[in-house]
């Protein structure tokens, strides 16, 4: 009887997780198969009908996505930018992370929340105002332009991240900087940035990575000069012709997933969802 | 460029000030003098051109002043755009109804840390991280008429002779919005699963509760405030989508879509049509950032 009811146990647990890894696989598959086609479309040549896998290999569309797409271009200009936007934005991180995680500010809460509203409203709505702004002052299809349209999201990510880090900066160690004697130039140079770099470090990648994949503002903002990879993208489905397409999104997606595997070895990925302390 | 410039002069001060521990005033003023670039970015970047779009929405169209309601009686008076409104609601209620039914499982299976639960952890976060406009693309090639989807799907049951439409149509659309925004549920409910103390679980199975009471009286319960925070941020990015539907929407035009369409295919550009829409996108918006915050509070607050 008890024997029974071992098996029956043992089977049971094995049914369940038998249940637990068919729903995991078909979640990766869901998640991945799109990625794969994408792959394969990029090196594939005369995939039509009912086939599993393209008859043919080549790696025309990438010929094709670097000289027609003109992808190095629009590379240069998608780092330029992420670049800008993440001096930028790490500049107003690191002095409004100061004031949150060091100074006793009235009405912090409300402040912070406030900073962080643009992360919060679908970057449409106000980058229509953005646009009008940036064509006066004629900021349109400069490389500063679209950087500083990024900044209106990237900064708020800056400013959670390094507001944490700052907050976390131990008392103790600055003090004990200050009774060596060391000056506040020194002590910020040698002890506060060397303690600080891990959140920058983590503020940068989240920023950048925004900027990469920012898509709305930028297609409000962008011009023939300042045309990035997401607005390439954007054109190219437009066009119909996916194998060169998928060629340029193979190209694209390889940033993001290098930067995935740092934040999930880095950082918390409840950070990547955003919200309020505490919340 | 000059936003940088003026933060990194007032970065000086900061190390130096505090370090010594000053006075709670002299601190405050810090505090405020730090904020200027936060503010200025923030006030020029996103508060002037929040505003710019208000103003906009009033004025005649073409036209640099007077004011008037027009546009938004034009677009609330079309039925057209009751479809658009009623549409973006429905495709952000469908995902996040399929997303929390999707999560829950998943969550619970995770917790369960099965051997390579950190690879199936990984694969959660993918969507977070690619380019919309890229996922968009390999759904739309994987749903296709001549993706894989339809290719398993005609072998699988051989009446099909014609492949299944998915790409375009509404069901469609919610299945990327799913792909897309089901992560932000996901870690939530996760987070709020992992967080429960597995004594209040074997409590109620030495009470005498199955596995299955066990869930739904006491986890799900539980773990409820979590589930909520994170379904509310599914639906507010899947009401706020625009790059996903702008390419795979076809013919269905949530409002982000309506909004791009009303400066691009008119000559010369609504704005002021396209700044009425905005508004009231913003302002659905905010009310259910409101909800989150109030979610969150609450959440905090049982802690």
């Amino acid at each position: 009887m008890r024997e029974a009811a071992r098996a029956y146990g043992q089977a049971f647990r094995e049914a369940r997780t038998l249940l637990a890894y068919t729903l995991l696989v078909s979640l990766t598959l869901f998640i991945l198969a799109p990625f794969a086609m994408i792959a394969l479309r990029s090196v594939g040549r005369g995939w039509f009908g009912k086939r599993w896998l393209p008859p043919e290999l080549t790696l025309e569309w990438y010929r094709w996505a670097v000289e027609v797409g003109n992808i190095p271009e629009v590379l240069k200009n998608t780092v330029i930018i992420g670049g800008l936007a993440v001096l930028i934005s790490t500049a107003i991180g690191l002095t409004a992370g100061w004031a949150f995680g060091r100074c006793r500010l009235p009405g912090k809460e409300l402040l912070m929340a406030l900073l962080l509203l643009p992360l919060m409203i679908p970057p449409i709505t106000y980058a229509l105002g953005v646009a009008r702004l940036f064509y006066a002052l004629h900021l349109v299809d400069t490389h500063v332009g679209v950087a500083l349209a990024h900044v209106a999201v990237c900064a708020p990510y800056a400013i959670m991240v390094l507001s944490a880090s700052i907050e976390g900066l131990d008392e103790r160690v600055l003090e004990a900087a200050s009774v060596c004697g060391a000056g506040p130039g020194r002590r910020f140079l040698h002890v506060v940035l060397p303690l600080l770099l891990p959140g920058i470090v983590a503020s940068a990648i989240f920023t950048f990575t925004h900027s990469y994949n920012e898509f709305t503002l930028t297609l409000l903002t962008y011009g023939p000069h300042t045309v990035t990879l997401p607005v390439r993208t954007y054109l190219a489905v437009g066009d119909g012709y996916w194998e060169i397409t998928s060629a340029m999104a193979v190209l694209m997606v390889i940033p993001s997933l290098l930067i995935l595997a740092v934040v999930q070895r880095r950082a918390r990925p409840e950070r990547l969802v955003g919200g309020f302390k505490g919340a | 460029m000059g936003l940088a410039g003026g933060s990194v002069a007032g970065r000086g001060p900061a190390a130096g000030g505090r370090v010594s521990g000053g006075g709670t005033r002299a601190d405050a003023r810090l505090g405020g003098l730090l904020l200027v670039p936060a503010l200025v970015a923030f006030g020029a970047l996103f508060c002037y051109p929040a505003l710019l779009t208000v103003v906009l929405s009033f004025r005649p169209e073409g036209a640099e002043s007077g004011w008037t309601l027009a546009s938004y009686a034009a677009f609330l008076g079309d039925p057209d755009a009751r479809r658009v409104i009623l549409l973006t609601f429905g495709l952000a209620l469908a995902a996040t109804l399929a997303s929390v039914l999707l999560s829950v499982p998943l969550a619970l299976v995770l917790r369960r840390r099965l051997p390579g639960h950190r690879f199936f952890r990984t694969v959660v976060l993918v969507p977070l991280v690619v380019p919309g406009l890229i996922g968009a693309l390999g759904l739309l090639i994987f749903w296709g008429p001549r993706g894989w989807f339809n290719l398993a799907l005609t072998q699988a049951v051989p009446i099909l002779t014609r492949p299944l439409n998915v790409d375009y149509t509404i069901p469609g659309l919610v299945l990327f919005y799913v792909w897309l925004y089901f992560p932000y549920t996901c870690v939530t409910t996760l987070a709020a699963v992992e967080s429960l103390d597995p004594a209040i679980e074997e409590a109620a199975q030495v009470a005498g509760a199955g596995p299955w009471r066990c869930l739904r009286h006491v986890l799900l319960p539980l773990a409820s405030p979590g589930i909520l925070a994170g379904s509310v941020l599914t639906f507010m990015a899947a009401f706020g989508a625009f790059s996903v539907p702008l390419v795979a929407g076809g013919d269905h035009r949530p409002l982000a879509v309506e909004i791009y369409k009303q400066i691009v295919v008119p000559i010369p550009p609504h704005w002021s049509a396209a700044s009425a829409i905005a508004v009231v996108m913003a302002t659905v918006q905010v009310a259910f950032l409101a909800v989150y915050l109030r979610l969150g509070r609450r959440r905090g607050g049982s802690r």
